[in-house]
Formats: structure tokens, sequence, C-alpha cells
């Protein structure tokens, strides 16, 4: 097939008010609250099951190796994610998923993938061609994403779904009518790839979780010092929506759907996004694929986000002591990956 | 003229520095964008040797003007047209500021030249004067038939 020019949505990027425009690529609506995760997500109540005090001293030992016992020197400009909360991060899941698969069985047939690929191409939206030699056509906007989750989830067995294909979400999906290179976007020219971590002979075709590491350019701190704090949230959305829709979409493609054959089911995935200390969650539902203007004429499904804001895990590591531990994200995190199929 | 790339202080003398305010040698020129831009992102024309960080001091500082984010970029003038001794004519280049507004602002660029809807009634004073000068007007024309022959050499 011939390959034209597209553009590449980066998940993880500091353009302002770049969720806003993710959400118009993806036809998704934000939700900012979490839905209920089913029966399946906590099975004896809310922490019934779980050994929760036990789970916080593994994640309290976890941090405090990386951070203390792990430290070695100074971490390059900007590259301070590289010791600390890199390995915490790639220590955490395993850790995690290993003590709550008794409670899940799903995850012990799951599989994970380190720093794998995730790639999406789709077309939304059209345009006039404004010069070469097809000036004055109409040519789609199509757009490619090459995502890095730090780690990921597979399982065998689709989750649940959180809601119903044709329940029609509260909120607008913001409609921008500036093409998108002034979010900015540029336009590159390379393979059209769409790869969901592992190739179709895995039997481990669905998503469960996946595990997102904000680089340093992204941290609050560094936000709020260039004077853009209302902007802090804002890096954490994009990447939850952009990356889930990649994925999940993905997932679909694999399952021989397109936005010509609309899915017939819903495609269900979730994710945590992180800058080491400060963690965010996000579900995504993806509900159609049918975003070109051709398809989306009599489309009234629109895609799902579900998020919270991003809150601390931790407040400080002081010597050998972890400072303000807060179980609610814990919770939080153990409910993500204690979700599972019917 | 110093520009802002080496600035040139007078030679100490006894008694300096005197109090002296310095002000800036820049000159922006805002536009109206050729292409949509969004609500919040404001197009500048900016001298060659301003920087994105100096453009964003200067309009925090001076105007008080919140910006979230800047790109420039520096177009290149054509250098497609030629002059009469077919020498290639340099329109010379410019920078391009993009500036998104911070704190929720938004910015249009005002339409300086609106268009008026000419109402002139039929048999009204204005109406005749108008009537006349394109008359006279058409009367003072050459004849396109003599394709620009002055008059001088008719009979």
């Amino acid at each position: 097939m011939r390959q034209r020019l597209k553009y590449v949505v980066y998940p993880q990027t500091w353009a302002i008010n770049a969720d806003r425009w993710y959400q118009h690529f993806t036809k998704t609506v934000f939700v900012p609250e979490l839905p209920a995760l089913g029966e399946a997500a906590a099975p004896d109540g809310e922490a019934g099951g779980v050994d929760l005090p036990a789970l916080r001293s593994l994640v309290c030992e976890l941090l405090l190796q990386e951070y203390v016992c792990q430290r070695k020197k100074r971490p390059h400009l900007f590259r301070a994610i590289d010791q600390g909360p890199s390995p915490f991060l790639t220590h955490l899941m395993p850790a995690l998923a290993t003590c709550l698969a008794s409670l899940n069985p799903i995850l012990a047939s799951s599989s994970a993938d380190f720093k794998p690929e995730v790639n999406f191409y789709w077309m939304r939206g059209e345009t006039v061609v404004p010069r070469g030699h097809r000036r004055g056509r109409i040519d789609p906007l199509r757009f490619q994403i090459d995502d890095k989750p730090h780690c990921q989830l597979r399982i065998p067995k689709q989750l649940s779904e959180f809601v119903p294909l044709d329940y029609v979400a509260p909120g607008e999906i913001p409609v921008i009518s500036v093409l998108p290179d002034k979010l900015p976007l540029f336009k590159r020219q390379y393979d059209n790839k769409i790869f969901i971590g592992s190739k179709t002979a895995d039997p481990c075709t669905y998503g469960h979780t996946q595990f997102h590491l904000l680089p340093d350019r992204l941290k609050r701190e560094r936000l709020k010092k260039l004077g853009i704090a209302d902007q802090v949230e804002v890096p954490y959305r994009a990447n939850g929506i952009a990356s889930l829709f990649a994925w999940t979409g993905a997932q679909a493609m694999y399952q021989g759907f397109w936005s010509e054959a609309d899915v017939t089911r819903p495609f269900v995935s979730q994710a945590v996004v992180s800058d080491g200390r400060y963690f965010a969650f996000f579900c995504y539902q993806l509900n159609t694929l049918a975003l070109t203007v051709d398809a989306d004429k009599n489309n009234s499904r629109k895609n799902i986000c579900w998020g919270t804001e991003s809150k601390p895990l931790y407040e400080a590591i002081e010597g050998n002591d972890v400072k303000g531990f807060d179980n609610d994200v814990l919770l939080q995190l153990v409910k993500f990956l204690l979700n599972r199929p019917k | 003229m110093a520009g802002p790339g080496r600035l040139v202080y007078p030679l100490y003398q006894f008694g300096n520095p005197q109090i002296r305010i310095f002000r800036t040698n820049y000159f922006l020129t805002m536009v109206r964008p050729g292409v949509r831009l969004p609500e919040d992102t404001v197009q500048f024309r900016i001298p060659m040797v301003m920087t994105r960080l100096e453009l964003k001091d200067y309009l925090e500082n001076i105007y008080k003007v919140p910006v979230a984010a800047i790109r420039t970029r520096i177009q290149h003038g054509s250098r497609k047209q030629r002059d009469h001794r077919n020498r290639p004519i340099k329109k010379p280049d410019y920078k391009v500021a993009y500036v998104q507004l911070g704190a929720g602002q938004t910015f249009q660029f005002p339409d300086l030249f609106p268009e008026r809807p000419e109402a002139i009634e039929p048999g009204s004073l204005e109406d005749i004067q108008r009537k006349f000068m394109k008359d006279e007007a058409q009367r003072q024309q050459d004849d396109p038939k003599r394709s620009g022959v002055p008059r001088w050499f008719g009979l």
C-alpha cells in the first residue's frame, strides 16, 4: 500500500491543552471519575481478600530499594526517572501481579511486556490538499501513534465491559476546527503500523493494564516553574486517552474490526500513568472505530475514557522511611489488577 | 544601529554609571494569521535576533500577558522575482512567532477594515453626482481603437 504523510501523535506531550485535541482525534469523551469496576474487580468487598498491609509493606520495600539502596550518583539533566521511578515501576507491576494472582486467576495466564511497542494508525476528518500535484482534492487526515508504555499486561480473554455498547456518555467531545498542525503535530511518512505488543500467534491478544512513566520534562514542579500550573494534569489525561485508544484500537483491529466494519462488542483496557510519585488511573472503552468522515456520518457511538486526577502515592522518602503513604492509591492499583473477565 | 546582539556602551567617564532607563529596541508586529489558528494563539513577526525566551519576557513584563508556550520559525523570503535586468530580487526573511496565551485567555485578530454596505438612494444628490463622475470619466478616456496612440498624432 502506498504510504502517505501522516500526523505523528505523541502520547506523552507538553503541548498546551493536548488532551482536548486528543479527545477530538479519537472521538473520546472524558469522564472525570472511574467507572464501577464490576463485581469481578472487588471480589470480596473493598479489600476483603486482599492483605493490604502486606502489599503496602511490599511497595514500601520496593520504594526504599530503588530510592535509597540503589541510588548511586546524581542523574543527568532530565534523566532523573532512570534512577528511582523507572525501576520502581518495573518491579512494582510483577510484584503486585504475583501477589494478586491467587485472587485473580487471569493474572496467572497473563503475559507481561516491558517497554513494548504499541502502534496504531487511523484516519479522522478531512482537509483540502493545499499544494502539490493533488492540490484541491479532498484528503483524509491520517494519524499514527507510536507508543512505548513502560510495561503492560496482556490477557487471553477480554475484560468485561464497563457500560453497554450503545450507552451514550454524558459530556461533549471538544470540536476543533483548525488543522492538527497547530497543536502542533508534524507530518511524517513511514510504514503504517498497528501493533499491540505481540504478534497474532500470541494467545494473549487482549489488554489488561498499561503502566506509563511520564518523562522529567512533564514533572509538575517544572510546569509550575514555567508558569503553567493549570497544565499539570493535561499530560496525564493526554497520555491516558492517546495510549489507551491506540492499544484498544489495535486490539480491535487484531479481531478484524476497522473503520468500515465497526466493532460489534466494546474493547476495554486500563492504564496507570505515573511520574514515579503521582499516580493517575484511566479506564477506556472503545465503542467505535468508525472515525473517518464517511463512516462517522450516522454514528452516535463515542469512545469513553474514565480517569482520575493524579494523586501522590507517598509524601516523601526520608532515610529508611516512606512518609505519608497513601493507601487509597494502592487500593486503586489493586482494584485495577483484580479486574477480570466474566 | 546597535542591534540587541551587540550593545555598544558609552565609554566610562568619571561619575558613571548614571541613572539610565534601558528600553527595549525590539519591535514586534502582530499580524493577522494566514491560516486559521486556535483561539489562544497569537501570531507575531519579531526581529530575527529575538529568541522565544526574550519574547516571553517581553510580553510578560511589558504587556503583562500570560504566556503558556511560544514557537518560532523563520520564514524564507521569496527570491523568485526578477528585476528589469533579470537579477533575482530577494524579499527579506523574517521570524514568525506563535504565542499561546496562558490562563485560559483567548484572542481574535480584530477586523480592521469591515465591509460597509453602500446604501445610496436612487435619485438623491449622491447618486446624481456619482453618475456624472462616471460619465465624465468615460468621456475623458482615450478611444480604445487608437490603442494608446496620443491625440497629437490624430487629425
